[in-house]
């Protein structure tokens, strides 16, 4: 059986569905008799939501925007590099 | 002497419309510029050094577009010239950028924002005081917050949670392996944690017991 400080540790890659089976087996267990790590489960799934919806959009600045158009469009019509 | 292209699919030269297939290219850069951007401003954690850098990405992607196997990966693809574009840099400034700086303990890895939360109680009168917590924080907050967070454990937080790459293709973007990743991703949740806290505290978006006095 492992103790919170081990499932606080492995909540992350839970939530990735990145454990291997044992490790994620070992953690819901864990989960079924502590009512403080689940809480804590949901919380992280929330803060985790929170930072990608404040992350979602990042607007290019205009200058930007026209400078990297004209880099894609203009350059993808020349020949691509060949280091010769 | 006139340029002979290799790729079948590159434009003749004297012909001034690009290809189907160029056209096609330029497209799938367009149409990953947003992401793309905002990817490099929060690796770079600087304005000016992202404007840099998703400049030179775009620029090495278009002269080795042939290297674009499957369009459908075209964000993997340039995600991963900007990660090591951005390792350049970072060696060019003597900072690594992707190793593990040995002057980070683990002090974080002792806190828990969950446990802080609910101890300090910032919101006496709430039921959900932890959702009110996450609620405090604006765009420009969460990237303050970033920008505070290692290099190193911070570039596998914005894969996974802001770019929704798998662990697996995140480790494959930072060339690093999956069991690395996934312990710095544990050590960049800590530090976010650890951040989503001072930030709100040194900026008074809370007030608690004991953090009056300068």
């Amino acid at each position: 059986m492992i103790d919170c400080t081990e499932a606080v540790r492995r909540m992350w890659a839970y939530l990735e569905h990145a454990l291997e089976p044992k490790p994620a087996e070992e953690f819901e267990a864990h989960l079924e008799t502590c009512q403080r790590c689940c809480g804590e489960l949901e919380f992280s799934q929330r803060m985790r939501e929170m930072v990608a919806e404040r992350s979602a959009t990042t607007g290019v600045p205009g200058h930007l925007r026209v400078r990297l158009e004209e880099l894609v469009r203009g350059a993808s019509v020349g020949p691509p590099e060949n280091k010769a | 002497m006139l340029y002979v292209a290799k790729d079948k699919a590159a434009t003749e030269p004297g012909d001034k419309r690009p290809s189907t297939a160029e056209s096609t290219f330029a497209d799938l850069l367009e149409a990953n510029l947003e992401r793309l951007y905002g990817y490099c401003v929060r690796l770079t954690g600087d304005p000016h050094d992202a404007e840099d850098l998703v400049q030179e990405t775009l620029l090495r992607a278009v002269r080795a577009r042939s290297a674009l196997r499957d369009p459908e990966r075209t964000k993997a693809w340039l995600f991963t010239i900007a990660t090591n574009r951005w390792k350049d840099l970072g060696r060019a400034r003597g900072r690594e950028v992707t190793t593990t700086p040995l002057d980070v303990v683990d002090e974080d890895d002792r806190f828990s924002l969950f446990q802080t939360i609910a101890i300090e109680d910032p919101f006496p009168y709430s039921d959900e005081l932890h959702l009110d917590f996450l609620r405090l924080f604006r765009d420009e907050d969460v990237q303050a917050v970033f920008a505070t967070i290692t290099p190193a454990f911070r570039a596998p937080l914005i894969l996974t949670i802001i770019h929704g790459f798998a662990c697996k293709e995140a480790a494959a973007i930072l060339d690093i392996p999956l069991g690395t990743l996934l312990s710095r991703l544990h050590r960049g949740r800590k530090q976010l944690e650890r951040g989503l806290w001072d930030y709100a505290v040194r900026n008074s978006l809370i007030t608690i017991a004991g953090e009056d006095e300068p």
